[in-house]
């Protein structure tokens, strides 16, 4: 009992004041003590929440997108934190990303495309202790996710799903034609497309840009890789017209070709940007194409025509082998959180298995796994065409291949230099040689920038 | 008179006893020379806080090697020399160029035309005058990403009237995969964009022309190329002037239309520089390679707009 109380209920036994007034001062007390109480609740109420600034990718699947949100939303609601999300989409990651860490008001955690940590790495933390847990419990990293987010021995990053590229067919008319997949570009794809197409009617057997674009730049790369060459040495020098020139001429010459020499290409996919070809693989213009999962997931969702009458199969590659560079997403915690522990709770929750099923679900093949544990996930035997995805993301290699990923190897990638290559001789009519020669002379000028 | 020498030598005596730096200042302001200052502060201190400081510092980041999170190397001028000789930066100041002068030439006859033909007695003038407006009003985003589908060789619509509708030609152009028809498409959308603001400026201008000037001139026996030669030219010419500079300005910074259109490709055919800006900035992320790629045709252009102000006014004059 509040002791004025006691005392009040003592004078008044003692007879000291009055029944009335024993009541009427009671009543002060008590009624002044709870709204005091109620004072405070407010007060406490009232004290601003931990405030946490997420930044989250924006893919093109978009249920996987609000599947992501509403897991965030979860965490939130559940740690009582007020969260805070932005979307970074493709066209606007880079810039986001720069003007925050250079205004000095970077995001607390982001979701990060694969050049993340390499790019922002003197902005981020080092969260090796939290990949370690969270790899262990997944059976391992996949090599390709190891180099893409540990940098000088440091994991500046969380690995959380793989994007890459397939090969899409058109398995109708494959099958009408009696043909099976074609294993190199040359000759299969070239004969296969040339068996498929059909230029009268606007339908081309190959559709694969070497214009400024990830999609063309993606290839360009792996083309290198297919004919043995590549950008860089092993010990991550640039290789292009020196110690790989000759597989790489070939190579560029190859992708040349399918332009100009076999024509199996449409006569403006010089022009393409990344969505053209999923447009015209949709408009019915394309028999074979590579691209991410996202054009699946386009026809799928839409219950496009296209959709069940589309095969998706390895990379076809070339005499060195076949190559291809998965893209890692992973999560990021920026150095200058005031947060970091609630930050590497969201990512534990984020990566939770039973959480990341569920995204992995609606993905239809864009989360590939980057983790050991989760290529055995059941999801992944629900389609066929998603044997192609997850066998392409166990051989994928780094950007920067066969040496390590530096960021000249990213920057030359960013700078779109060897689909400037190709353009130069494709559409500037400059010799494969003299082409290769000028992105050469790029490649070494970045080289010598990024050492300095 | 008398009482203007009384004025003068009273106000000279009140000046004489006034002396020191105060004084000085108060000659030289006026009596209310405090509270000028401050009016002029504010206005002061906008223009060097969000002109001036900005400004200073990109010039100071031009002469660093400043990567993303980490802070700026002082280089000197090692940034501008490097650019001088490098092909690529050479080939997005020529296609700089014929991007700007290209368009903006065309967007003038256009314009002129366009005015002309909204001044003279043509039914439905105010509907054709918010006609042509569109272009000028729609987002720049929206209109190249209407004419990256318009251009798009298997889907666009500009081929299938070429080929299919109009039968023109036997087969499709790829409008955006060519250097020279890739320069052209983003010059022709540069082109659709910008002339409303020539007509519609030019159209101002010229209903400020007094009417008496060309009925003189009629009396006088000009015809309607002479009356346009001798009494709308030269009634134009200021706006004329402020049109070209605006245009030229606004078309060498225009980034948007090439971006989306081309990125600068095939192969840097269209590279220009805000897109080189871009791509150095957050591409590259070299950041003060990318500011100095920025100013360093900021001189040049000032050059071209101070010989072109100049020699129009000069034509005003003669």
């Amino acid at each position: 009992m509040d002791h004025r109380l006691r005392d009040l209920a003592e004078r008044l036994d003692a007879g000291l004041i009055a029944r009335r007034e024993f009541l009427r001062k009671a009543a002060i007390i008590t009624g002044g003590t709870a709204a005091g109480l109620g004072a405070l609740r407010t007060m406490a109420g009232a004290q601003p929440k931990t405030k946490l600034r997420v930044w989250l990718f924006k893919s093109f699947v978009t249920n996987a997108n609000d599947v992501l949100a509403r897991h965030v939303e979860a965490w939130a609601k559940e740690r009582k934190v007020d969260v805070e999300t932005d979307w970074a989409t493709f066209g606007d990651r880079e810039p986001k990303f720069v003007a925050s860490i250079e205004a000095g008001s970077p995001p607390d955690m982001a979701e990060m495309h694969i050049l993340g940590p390499t790019r922002y790495k003197a902005a981020l933390r080092d969260v090796s202790k939290l990949a370690g847990e969270i790899a262990r419990a997944k059976g391992g990293m996949l090599p390709f996710a190891e180099t893409a987010t540990r940098l000088d021995g440091k994991y500046m990053a969380v690995p959380r799903y793989a994007m890459i590229t397939v090969f899409f067919i058109r398995k109708d008319i494959m099958e009408a034609k009696g043909l099976k997949p074609p294993k190199v570009y040359d000759p299969d794809v070239v004969e296969f497309a040339r068996k498929t197409q059909d230029p009268s009617k606007d339908l081309y057997g190959f559709g694969q840009t070497l214009n400024r674009s990830d999609d063309g730049d993606g290839f360009m790369e792996n083309i290198l890789w297919d004919y043995g060459g590549g950008s860089w040495d092993k010990e991550g020098k640039p290789a292009l017209a020196t110690s790989f020139r000759e597989p790489n001429l070939k190579a560029l010459q190859f992708a040349v070709d399918t332009i100009q020499k076999h024509k199996i290409q449409p006569p403006g996919v010089m022009g393409w940007t990344d969505v053209s070809n999923n447009e015209a693989y949709m408009a019915g213009k394309l028999v074979t194409t590579n691209n991410g999962a996202s054009l699946y997931y386009a026809m799928v969702a839409k219950k496009h025509e296209l959709a069940p009458k589309t095969l998706l199969v390895l990379t076809p590659g070339g005499p060195a082998g076949s190559f291809v560079s998965a893209s890692c997403y992973n999560w990021a915690i920026f150095s200058k959180s005031k947060h970091p522990e609630l930050c590497e709770d969201l990512i534990r929750w984020m990566e939770d298995e039973k959480r990341f099923t569920e995204y992995l679900q609606v993905s239809v093949g864009q989360a590939g796994p980057v983790y050991k544990g989760r290529v055995d996930n059941p999801y992944w035997k629900s389609d066929p065409n998603f044997e192609a995805i997850v066998q392409n993301i166990l051989k994928s290699v780094p950007y920067g291949h066969p040496g390590p990923m530096t960021p000249a190897a990213v920057e030359v990638r960013a700078q779109h230099i060897l689909t400037d290559m190709a353009g130069r001789v494709v559409s500037a009519g400059l010799s494969p040689e003299a082409a290769l020669k000028e992105a050469h002379a790029r490649i070494e000028e970045i080289y010598k920038i990024r050492r300095m | 008179m008398a009482t203007r020498a009384a004025h003068v030598q009273a106000n000279a005596e009140l000046n004489g006893r006034v002396t020191g730096p105060r004084g000085g200042l108060r000659r030289l302001l006026g009596p209310d020379y405090r509270l000028g200052y401050l009016f002029v502060v504010p206005a002061a201190v906008l223009v060097l806080a969000l002109v001036a400081y900005p400004f200073g510092y990109a010039i100071y980041l031009s002469m660093t090697r400043k990567y993303v999170g980490v802070p700026p190397v002082w280089v000197g001028l090692e940034n501008y020399v490097k650019l001088t000789f490098d092909g690529f930066f050479q080939r997005a100041v020529a296609n700089s160029f014929i991007f700007t002068f290209g368009s903006v030439a065309v967007k003038t006859v256009l314009g002129m035309a366009m005015a002309l033909v909204l001044t003279s007695n043509i039914r439905f003038r105010s509907f054709f005058t918010g006609v042509l407006l569109i272009p000028w009003v729609a987002p720049t985003v929206v209109t190249a990403l209407n004419f990256l589908w318009i251009f798009d060789y298997s889907l666009g619509v500009l081929n299938y009237l070429l080929v299919r509708v109009l039968h023109i030609l036997p087969r499709g152009v790829g409008w955006l995969s060519e250097p020279g028809t890739a320069m052209a498409s983003v010059i022709a959308v540069n082109i659709w964009r910008g002339f409303p603001f020539f007509g519609i400026s030019f159209l101002a201008g010229m209903k400020g022309i007094p009417a008496e000037l060309y009925e003189a001139a009629a009396v006088d026996g000009a015809g309607a190329v002479l009356r346009f030669r001798y009494v709308t030219l030269p009634g134009l010419r200021n706006i004329v002037i402020i049109v070209l500079l605006l245009s030229t300005i606004w078309t060498f910074n225009d980034f948007q239309i090439v971006y989306i259109l081309t990125k600068g490709g095939p192969g840097g055919a269209t590279q220009v520089l805000p897109v080189f800006t871009y791509e150095m900035a957050f591409g590259a992320q070299r950041l003060g390679e990318a500011v100095a790629v920025a100013l360093y045709m900021l001189p040049a252009l000032a050059f071209v707009i101070i010989v072109l102000a100049r020699y129009m006014r000069r034509s005003r004059t003669a």
